[in-house]
């Protein structure tokens, strides 16, 4: 297996060390965050998330968390088909 | 009972070819994603066969006040939703009790930011739990809580249509899903923290 893979680059160590390891306003970038990935974000909450986003370990984090829950929730879930004896039902109340 | 979205109710005066065509063509189309909503509502299969099967019926019912080319998912979700509220909430055989006190506390301090809120979780811990895990921390969440996520994860409807379902302005729907997420995640991390996911 190539151990680079593992081993960060110089340029990645250099960019994590420029990275802010605590975000002051965590509660207002989890409200950003969410409306972005509910593609519901207004243009000022996008260019915020733009030139902030890749400098921040804790809202990189909560990205990654909120995104992989939100894909559990609409990949994973069981959707059970609707029995087909209440729509058979439906439809002949329906045409009575 | 009032099933227009619109803020005005508008009766269309439709023939009755054109009522059974447009029972077919645009309400029967969602019975799948309906009759999943009435069981992650109800949580019990005999009802959620009732709650769809009431929700149909009221809404060839009501078809005259339907706009054509207008939302029918969204429409019908709320005919759902009014039906489950009215009918079903109150012989619900979820710990009612428990879960209004939960819900009550919680919306009291709905608009309250939670800045310091944070559940340790990673998300590689929540790449690990299978469906059922997901399934089993997203009902345990108070139902109306777990309705917005219904609502907007897993049928993927926009912040406004979800106003209009649940009759609450577009605010109250981005803070109830903040704190609905907030719950989720809490949920998420006790059944990660089971499986030893999380170490």
């Amino acid at each position: 297996m190539n151990a680079s893979s593992h081993t960060p680059s110089v340029t990645e160590e250099a960019q994590k060390q420029t990275m802010k390891h605590s975000c002051d306003h965590h509660a207002e970038c989890m409200k950003i965050i969410q409306s972005i990935l509910d593609d519901e974000a207004t243009e000022a909450e996008k260019d915020h998330f733009r030139e902030n986003m890749d400098k921040c370990l804790p809202c990189i984090e909560a990205y990654r968390l909120e995104k992989c829950i939100k894909e559990s929730l609409s990949l994973k879930l069981v959707k059970k088909p609707c029995p087909q004896s209440i729509m058979d039902t439906i439809l002949s109340k329906v045409n009575s | 009972m009032s099933v227009a979205m619109s803020e005005s109710i508008t009766t269309n005066e439709y023939t009755d070819d054109l009522r059974y065509e447009i029972f077919n063509r645009e309400f029967m189309p969602h019975i799948d994603s309906m009759y999943n909503f009435a069981f992650r509502l109800t949580m019990d299969e005999d009802d959620a066969n009732d709650l769809v099967q009431d929700t149909y019926l009221k809404a060839f019912r009501f078809i005259s006040s339907f706009e054509q080319g207008t939302n029918a998912k969204a429409w019908l979700f709320r005919i759902l939703k009014n039906s489950f509220i009215n009918d079903y909430r109150k012989k619900s055989k979820e710990p009612s009790k428990v879960d209004y006190q939960e819900v009550e506390t919680t919306y009291n301090s709905e608009e309250a930011s939670d800045t310091t809120y944070t559940v340790d979780l990673r998300a590689d811990a929540v790449q690990e739990l299978i469906g059922d895990e997901v399934a089993n921390a997203l009902n345990a969440l108070p139902v109306d809580f777990r309705t917005v996520i219904i609502l907007c994860d897993i049928e993927g409807f926009t912040y406004e249509e979800m106003a209009k379902i649940l009759d609450i302005p577009i605010g109250t729907v981005r803070s109830r899903l903040h704190r609905a997420r907030n719950l989720l995640k809490e949920k998420l991390k006790s059944y990660a923290s089971s499986m030893g996911y999380d170490s």
